[in-house]
């Protein structure tokens, strides 16, 4: 489902983060991305998520080359996705429900439609009583699972998570593992990037290894 | 998983929702932000007002002369000790003669009767004591021949003035040409006024745009994260361009019209005064529509200029 054949990417500083990567993730898998700061776990999420593009090499979705879409085509491929970022990326203006409505709005749902869905995913990530709240009034763990629930409202197929659990203690960390693995065991792919080597052992699945690439 | 993504939303009706979304996304931020919204609707309706009033003024000069006095007329003033009844056979004959298009005979009764009218006249005729009016006749050349180079209107005169009834003769047209070409140039001082100040309305309301999307920068890349397409994003940015030329427009249309509402007394006075029915026009139907409609689409393209900018900068950005 998820393929990237000898995929690099180069910064225009000289800067290489990724050199020559291939990797296949079949569908429904769920798999950890590990590797110490600066290996390219974020770069590869990004490059799948298409907020960035490889300077080498294919990354193919379902066989179809997604560096070759046009930028018009690309809102519609992150439409079909989930991405979840490690600093959250919530609208401090808005309510945790228009957060996670976000989504819905932009694919131009119905809003009766969108409120069984946000109701639906905040509740998945129990966070149904903080739905009139904003941002700044959530934990870090709370914004995470917002965040979550953004990324799952729209029932993707893939869903990318970058450093879920970063700020997070231990038992909420595990916690918001086990709502990945709910959204897994519902069919969608899940790869996450997380530099927490226990708690990536613990889950019992996948784990891909990214060395820091030498400078050359 | 993706399968049941979207089950329930016809494109048709996900467009609808969008357009809904924006319409009232664009509204709410005018309404939140009010003090910044008064006064770039201030600085657009002050911008159209100005060429909105210069044609009010050149309208209103416009139907001064808009009377029969735009056709070029000759006066001819007949000799005082001449009867109605001569004066009427005479203009009976020239009626007929082939550069002349009709001839209208002005009783000294009846010109008195007019003047009597004008404010301060009557005064002056106690004075004189009787009526020393003559009789007029209103000389209007065939209209075909009228700009004709061959048609020597001065001649015209001449020999109109050798008729013996006639004292003398009056060319009544070269004020009205001189004011209409004076008007001319006023057109078009009051097209290039209005051109430029519809840039400047342009570029009020752009800026302001472009101030809008620096201070929403954060939500433009989150939706753009979330699967946003360029014109989710156009779209409020669109809306609110549309709202400022609009209420703009309407905004300039209540300043002309309460400056119209000061003015009349004092031009009705002063109408009166020349014994005038004179009453001030105003805009119309058709140019009040004309005004809302392209301060409109000036917002619309002030805003569509500052969000493809911005676009295209962030595309830019992403391809290095």
């Amino acid at each position: 489902m998820i393929e990237l054949q000898d995929v690099s990417k180069k910064y225009p500083t000289g800067q290489i983060a990724l050199y020559n990567v291939n990797l296949k993730l079949r569908k429904g898998e769920m798999a950890f991305l590990t590797g110490i700061s600066g290996a390219g776990k974020s770069t590869l999420l990004k490059l799948i998520a298409l907020l960035d593009r490889p300077t080498a090499g294919n990354v193919l979705i379902d066989n179809f080359d997604i560096s070759q879409l046009k930028q018009n085509q690309v809102a519609n491929y992150r439409r079909s996705i989930g991405v979840i970022f490690q600093d959250h990326h919530l609208l401090s203006d808005r309510t945790i429900f228009d957060n996670v409505a976000l989504p819905l709005m932009i694919s131009g749902m119905r809003p009766q439609d969108i409120e069984r869905r946000v109701h639906a995913a905040l509740d998945k990530v129990n966070l149904l009583v903080k739905e009139k709240d904003y941002p700044m009034m959530l934990s870090a763990g709370e914004k995470q699972r917002v965040g979550i629930a953004r990324a799952v409202v729209n029932k993707p197929s893939i869903i990318l998570a970058d450093e879920p659990t970063g700020n997070l203690d231990p038992v909420l960390a595990a916690d918001i593992m086990q709502t990945f693995l709910q959204f897994n065991d519902l069919g969608a792919t899940i790869l996450i990037a997380s530099h927490d080597q226990p708690l990536v052992e613990r889950m019992g699945k996948r784990i891909i290894e990214l060395q820091k690439v030498k400078s050359r | 998983m993706s399968k049941t993504r979207n089950q329930a939303t016809s494109p048709l009706r996900s467009r609808l929702s969008q357009h809904n979304q924006a319409f009232h996304q664009s509204l709410n931020q005018l309404w939140q932000h009010s003090l910044s919204t008064w006064i770039t609707l201030a600085a657009i309706a002050i911008a159209l007002s100005l060429p909105a009033g210069l044609y009010i003024l050149l309208g209103n000069l416009k139907t001064l002369t808009d009377d029969k006095r735009e056709v070029p007329t000759i006066s001819v003033y007949i000799n005082q000790n001449i009867t109605a009844q001569q004066a009427q056979d005479r203009a009976e004959l020239l009626s007929e003669l082939n550069d002349i298009e009709n001839v209208k005979l002005i009783k000294r009764e009846d010109g008195l009767k007019h003047m009597q009218q004008v404010a301060g006249v009557q005064d002056i005729i106690d004075t004189v004591g009787g009526n020393p009016l003559p009789h007029v006749l209103v000389v209007t050349p065939r209209m075909s021949l009228f700009g004709d180079p061959g048609v020597d209107l001065d001649a015209l005169a001449q020999r109109l003035k050798n008729y013996p009834e006639v004292d003398s003769v009056q060319m009544d047209i070269e004020w009205v040409q001189r004011l209409r070409a004076i008007m001319q140039i006023a057109e078009r001082v009051v097209l290039v006024v209005a051109v430029l100040l519809g840039l400047t309305v342009l570029l009020v309301v752009g800026n302001t745009i472009r101030l809008n999307i620096e201070n929403r920068k954060e939500e433009i890349e989150v939706t753009q994260l979330v699967g946003a397409t360029t014109s989710y994003i156009r779209r409020p940015f669109l809306y609110s361009g549309f709202w400022y030329g609009f209420f703009g427009g309407i905004l300039s249309l209540v300043i002309v019209h309460v400056s119209l509402l000061f003015l009349i007394p004092p031009v009705d006075k002063l109408a009166n005064l020349y014994g005038s029915q004179y009453n001030i026009t105003g805009l119309g139907v058709w140019v009040t529509l004309i005004i809302l409609v392209s301060s409109s689409f000036l917002g619309l393209s002030g805003a569509w200029l500052a969000v493809s900018q911005h676009l295209r900068k962030q595309f830019a950005m992403q391809d290095t």
